[in-house]
C-alpha cells in the first residue's frame, strides 16, 4: 500500500439516519404512469389528434354556414372546392358538416357505450369477484354463455325489431358488450384480494368499504382505464359495421359508418366521398389505438423503471 | 497446465439505460481452482449475479457492456470475453452450466423434462434422441429423482419444486461441464428442502469433480458448501479468503456486518442480531471513495476521498480496507469476527 | 381434459338452445305483417289458409315446439320472399362460397399476422418492428368495409392488376381475402409479438441460453411454443370476425355468398331467411369457438393433463 499521510485516519462522524435516505426520489403510481405516458410520443400524438377531431366535432358545424340535412339536387358530387370544403354528396348536402355531425355521433356511441361498460361491467365483475363463492360461480356461468352469442347477431335482430337508430345500437351493446369488461373487472379484483397488500390492510383493522375503496378499486382503475380506451373504438367500428350493412343510423342524421357506406358504392366515381371520411375514421381509430397502447404502457406497473 | 478452472482479472460491467449508465460490477478479480467450490456473498444489486453470467456471457450486449481491460480467462487457455456468440453456444451447456435460483420459472412449462435435458446432449455431444432420453433418466435418477422413466415424460407443473431444482441441475450436469455456477440455488426453497438439495449438490461435486461457483447471500449454504469464498460490495471485491478466513479471521467491516446479522447457534441467545444501517449505494454515480463508507462505523477520511486495494493477509486472505494500512488505528475487532469486542 | 371437453360441450347446447329461442322471440316481435305488402289483398279467407299454412294460427307455445323439432331436424323453414326455395337449400348454394372467401382469408390472417409479430418481436425497438407494427395499427383503423372499396378501387380499377369484383376465378379471391384478413391480420400481429416479448423475458430462456442452444432453436422450439398458447385463445373470437366480416365484403365485392344473401334478406324483410341464417351463422360461430377451446386443451399441456380437478 501506498503511503498516506496521518491526518488522513481521523475518523469521520457518520450521519447513519441520512444514509437511509432512498436514492431517488419516488413518485406516486399516477405521477409516475403520466410521467410515462408523456414520454410516449405515439400516445401522446394520438391524444392531441383526439382532442383536436372531438373539438373539431364540437364546434364545426356550429360555425359552418351549411346545414348537415339541406338538400340541393344542383350540387351534388361535387369535388371539395372552396365553398365546400369536403364536396358535397348525392343529395347536394355539404360534406363538411355531415363529417363532422357524423364525428359527433361516432364519438357519442362510443363513449356512451363505454360508460355502459363502465357501470354494468365493472359492477358485475365486482360484485362476482367481491363475494367470490356460489355467486361467482353462478355469475360466471352466466357470463359464458352470453359471451359465445355473437353480439352482432342479437344486434341485428334487435334493430330489426326496435328499428334502426343510435339506442337501438346503444341497446344492443347493452346486453352483450359489457362481457369482456366484467370479466376484465373480476380478473383484476381477484389477483388483488390475494395479494398481501390487501391481507395487510385487514389485519390492521380495515373495514370492508375502506379495502374496496382505498385499494382495490384504485388498483384495478388502470386496466379499466386501458380497456375503455380500446372499447370506445370498438364500439364505433361495430355502429359504421351496422351501417355498412344497413341498420345503422337513419338519414337525415348522419354518423361516420353512414357516411363511408354511401361513399363506398360510388368509390369510382366520387372517391372523395370515401376518402375524405375515411381518413377521419381512421384518424379516431387509429388515435385510440395509440393512446390506448400508451396507457398500457403506462399503466404497467411492472414496467416502472 | 494450469490448475485454476476461472481466472478473473478486473471485470467491469456496466448497463446502459435510459437514464444513464449503471456501474455493476467495478473491477473483481478472483481466480477458482479446479474441483473447488467458490462462494460469492452479498446484499442484493452488489454486483454477484452479474459477475457470474457474465462469466457465461449470459447478459444480452447492448445493455450491458464489458469494459475494455476485462478478461476471463477459462481453463487456462480461453479468453471469454474475446469470444462470439456462435463459440459461446459451444461452451455454455457443455463446459459451463447454470442453475438459477427461480425453479417454478426456469423450465420451459411446454415441453417434457426429459426433452429439456436431452436437449443439450443432442446438442453438444451429437447423441441420437433415444439414446439422449436414456441419458436422461440416469440423469434424474443421479440427482435423486424416484421414478426416473415415468418422470421423464412429465411436464414441469407435474413436479414440485425441489424436485424441479434437481431437474434443473441434472440439466446443467448433463454434459458433466467442468464449472457449474449455481445462481442462488436455494433461495426460494423450504429449508427442509435446501437442506437436501445442497447435499446433492456437495456429492455430485465428489462425483463428477467440477468446480462450483456458489452466489448466495445465505451465510449457512456458505459455511456448508463452500472451500473459499469472496464478499462482494456495490460491484467490487471487499474481501476474499478461506471459509475459516472469513468466518473467523475476517478483516473488513462489511464483512463483520454481514456475520453480525446472522443468528449463529455458538452466539449467546440474549444477544441482538445488528443490521448494517443504511442502504446500498447508487450504481449510477458510484462515490469516489470506499462505497462501504457511508454505512461504516470505523470510516475515516482516507475513506472517503480513496478506494483503498487490497491488502494481503495472508496466502488465503486479503481484504480492502484503509484499517489494514501500516499507519492506521488499531481497532478492536468484533467478537463475531474472531475479536472481543461488542460492536 | 374429458371434464374440461364436457363443458364445453355443455355450454355449446345451451347456447345454441338460448339463440335459437331469443330468435324465435324476436321473430314474433318483428313489426310488419309477415306477409308483407301482398297481405292487403288478401281475403280474411286466404288469410286463414295462409296462417294454417304458416302454422301460425297455433299459439306460440305451441308454435315454439314445432320451432324447435324443425330445427332438430334441420328445416329451417321457407324463405317468405322466394317460397319455392327452402332457406335450407339457399344456404347450401350460398355458403361455399363463404366459406372459401373465410378460409383465405382465415389463412392470410394467420400465417402472415404471426410472422410479422414473430418478426416484430425479435427485432424489438428496430426497424423490422416499427413497420410491423406501422401496418398492424394501419389493419386496426381501416376497417374491412373500407379497406375493400380502396383494394377494389385502386387496384382493381385503376391498376387493374386483380379484378374488383365477382367470383369467377382464382384471381377473384384475391382482394376480398385480403381485405377481409386485414384487420384481423394486424391483431394477430399485436397480439403474438406481445406474447413473444413476454415469453422472451422469461426464465426458462435463459435457462435454454444457458444451455448453449443457438438463436434459432431457442425462438423456435421454447419461444414460438410457448408464445402462440394464448392467442390460440383468441382464435375463437378471431374466426367469429372473419365470419360477421363476410357480410360487409362480399357486398363490396359482389362475391355469391351468404353475406350477400343475408344483407339482401334484411333489405326485403324476408323474415324467415333472417332467421334462418341467424340460427345458421350463430351456429356456426358457436361450433367453432367450442372447437377452437378444444383445440387448446390439446395444445397446453396444463389442461391436457388435469386429472378433472377444478
Amino acid at each position: 500500500m501506498m503511503p498516506v499521510s496521518n491526518d488522513k485516519f481521523k475518523p469521520v462522524v457518520q450521519d447513519t439516519i441520512g444514509r437511509e435516505q432512498i436514492v431517488r426520489p419516488s413518485l406516486n403510481y399516477w405521477q409516475d404512469a403520466w410521467r410515462r405516458l408523456k414520454k410516449n410520443k405515439l400516445a401522446m400524438t394520438g391524444l392531441i389528434i383526439l382532442v383536436f377531431l372531438t373539438l373539431m366535432s364540437i364546434f364545426m358545424p356550429l360555425f359552418s354556414s351549411h346545414d348537415y340535412a339541406t338538400q340541393n339536387y344542383d350540387i351534388t358530387n361535387l369535388r371539395p372546392s372552396a365553398e365546400h370544403w369536403f364536396g358535397t354528396d348525392d343529395f347536394g348536402r355539404d360534406l363538411w358538416t355531415r363529417v363532422w355531425w357524423g364525428t359527433r355521433i361516432s364519438l357519442f356511441i362510443g363513449v356512451t357505450a363505454a360508460l355502459i361498460d363502465l357501470v354494468i361491467g365493472v359492477i358485475y365483475g365486482g360484485i362476482s369477484a367481491y363475494y367470490g363463492g356460489r355467486v361467482d360461480n353462478i355469475m360466471q356461468r352466466f357470463i359464458e354463455i352470453i359471451y359465445a352469442i355473437p353480439y352482432l347477431i342479437i344486434a341485428i335482430l334487435l334493430i330489426m325489431v326496435l328499428g334502426p337508430g343510435i339506442w337501438s345500437i346503444l341497446l344492443a351493446y347493452a346486453l352483450t358488450g359489457w362481457v369482456p369488461m366484467a370479466r376484465l373487472v373480476r380478473g383484476q379484483l381477484l389477483a388483488l384480494k390475494e395479494q398481501e397488500f390487501v391481507m395487510a390492510a385487514r389485519t390492521l383493522g380495515a373495514s370492508a368499504r375502506r379495502i374496496i375503496f382505498r385499494h382495490l378499486i384504485p388498483n384495478s382503475l388502470g386496466v379499466i382505464i386501458v380497456q375503455i380506451t380500446f372499447v370506445v373504438p370498438s364500439a364505433i367500428f361495430f355502429e359504421a359495421f351496422l351501417s355498412f350493412i344497413g341498420l345503422g343510423i337513419r338519414p337525415p342524421l348522419a354518423s361516420l359508418g353512414s357516411i363511408l357506406s354511401d361513399g363506398a358504392s360510388v368509390i369510382r366515381f366520387h372517391p372523395h366521398r370515401i376518402l375524405i371520411p375515411t381518413a377521419v375514421f381512421s384518424m379516431i381509430l387509429l388515435s385510440f389505438n395509440l393512446l390506448g397502447d400508451g396507457l398500457r404502457d403506462a399503466l404497467d406497473p411492472k414496467m416502472r423503471k | 497446465m494450469s490448475d485454476k478452472i476461472l481466472e478473473v482479472k478486473d471485470l467491469r460491467v456496466s448497463f446502459s439505460t435510459y437514464a444513464g449508465e449503471v456501474q455493476a460490477v467495478r473491477g473483481v478479480n478472483f481466480d477458482l481452482n479446479k474441483g473447488e467450490v467458490l462462494a460469492i456473498v452479498g446484499e442484493s444489486g452488489c454486483g454477484k449475479s452479474v459477475t457470474a453470467q457474465t462469466i457465461m456471457r449470459l447478459i444480452p450486449t447492448p445493455p450491458s457492456v464489458i469494459k475494455q481491460g476485462s478478461s476471463i480467462l477459462f481453463d487456462g487457455k480461453v479468453e471469454i470475453t474475446k469470444l462470439t456468440n456462435r463459440e459461446m453456444e459451444r461452451i455454455r451447456g457443455s463446459e459451463m452450466g447454470m442453475i438459477f435460483q427461480d425453479p417454478m420459472t426456469s423450465l420451459n412449462p411446454t415441453m417434457t423434462i426429459g426433452e429439456q435435458i436431452a436437449e443439450s446432449l443432442i446438442k453438444h455431444q451429437n447423441m441420437k434422441h433415444k439414446a439422449a432420453i436414456e441419458r436422461a433418466v440416469e440423469m434424474l435418477k443421479l440427482v435423486g429423482i424416484s421414478n426416473p422413466e415415468g418422470r421423464v415424460k412429465q411436464f414441469p407443473h407435474e413436479l414440485s419444486g425441489g424436485m424441479r431444482q434437481r431437474v434443473m441441475i441434472a440439466i446443467a450436469l448433463a454434459c458433466n461441464p467442468k464449472l457449474l455456477i449455481a445462481d442462488e440455488p436455494t433461495t426460494a426453497l423450504d429449508v427442509t428442502i435446501q437442506a437436501q438439495i445442497i447435499e446433492l449438490m456437495k456429492k455430485l461435486q465428489e462425483k463428477t469433480d467440477a468446480s462450483i461457483i456458489l452466489i448466495t447471500h445465505d451465510l449457512g449454504v456458505v459455511a456448508d458448501m463452500a472451500q473459499r469464498v469472496i464478499v462482494m460490495y456495490a460491484g467490487k471485491v471487499v474481501e476474499q479468503g478461506t471459509l475459516d478466513d472469513i468466518f473467523y479471521r475476517a478483516e473488513h467491516p462489511y464483512t463483520w456486518g454481514l456475520l453480525r446479522s446472522v443468528p449463529r447457534l455458538d452466539q449467546n441467545t440474549d444477544e441482538e442480531l445488528v443490521p448494517i444501517p443504511g442502504t446500498p449505494p447508487d450504481l449510477f454515480a458510484p462515490p469516489k471513495g470506499c462505497a462501504f463508507a457511508a454505512r461504516c462505523p470505523y470510516a475515516m477520511q482516507a475513506c472517503l476521498e480513496e478506494d483503498p486495494e487490497h491488502t494481503k493477509l495472508s496466502a488465503t486472505h486479503s481484504a480492502a480496507c484503509w484499517l489494514l494500512h501500516p499507519d492506521a488505528p488499531k481497532i478492536e475487532k468484533p467478537i463475531e469476527a474472531g475479536g472481543r469486542h461488542h460492536g | 381434459m374429458l371434464n374440461y371437453t364436457l363443458r364445453r360441450l355443455f355450454y355449446m347446447i345451451v347456447t345454441l338452445w338460448l339463440i335459437s329461442t331469443v330468435v324465435f322471440v324476436l321473430m314474433k316481435n318483428l313489426p310488419g305483417d309477415p306477409f308483407g305488402e301482398a297481405s292487403q289483398k288478401l281475403t280474411a279467407e286466404n288469410r286463414k289458409i295462409l296462417m294454417e299454412q304458416y302454422g301460425l294460427d297455433k299459439s306460440l307455445p305451441e308454435q315454439y315446439l314445432i320451432y324447435m323439432k324443425s330445427l332438430l331436424k334441420g328445416d329451417l323453414g321457407v324463405s317468405y320472399q322466394f317460397p319455392a326455395h327452402s332457406v335450407t337449400d339457399k344456404i347450401k348454394q350460398a355458403f361455399p362460397a363463404s366459406l372459401e372467401l373465410g378460409l383465405w382469408a382465415a389463412l392470410i390472417a394467420v400465417s402472415v399476422g404471426l410472422l410479422l409479430g414473430i418478426i416484430a418481436s425479435l427485432n424489438h425497438n428496430k426497424t423490422p418492428d416499427h413497420a410491423a407494427m406501422v401496418t398492424a395499427v394501419i389493419g386496426v383503423s381501416i376497417p374491412s368495409f373500407v379497406m375493400g372499396p380502396l383494394l377494389s378501387y385502386f387496384v382493381g380499377v385503376k391498376l387493374g392488376w386483380l379484378p374488383p369484383g365477382l367470383w369467377n376465378g382464382p384471381e377473384h379471391r384475391v382482394l376480398p381475402a385480403i381485405a377481409l384478413s386485414f384487420g384481423t391480420l394486424a391483431i394477430m400481429a399485436r397480439m403474438m409479438r406481445t406474447s413473444m416479448l413476454d415469453v422472451l423475458n422469461q426464465d426458462y430462456i435463459k435457462t435454454a441460453k444457458a444451455k448453449g442452444l443457438s438463436g434459432y432453436a431457442i425462438v423456435v422450439k421454447h419461444t414460438i411454443r410457448n408464445a402462440i398458447l394464448p392467442v390460440i385463445t383468441v382464435l375463437g373470437p378471431i374466426f367469429v370476425s372473419l365470419i360477421t366480416g363476410t357480410l360487409v365484403v362480399e357486398k363490396i365485392f359482389s362475391v355469391p355468398g351468404l353475406g350477400t344473401q343475408f344483407i339482401l334478406s334484411i333489405t326485403s324483410n324476408d323474415y324467415t331467411m333472417i332467421s334462418g341464417l341467424t340460427l345458421f351463422y350463430s351456429s356456426i360461430l358457436v361450433v367453432v369457438i367450442f372447437l377452437t377451446d378444444i383445440a387448446y386443451g390439446f395444445i397446453d399441456p396444463r389442461i391436457r393433463l388435469a386429472k378433472g380437478r377444478k
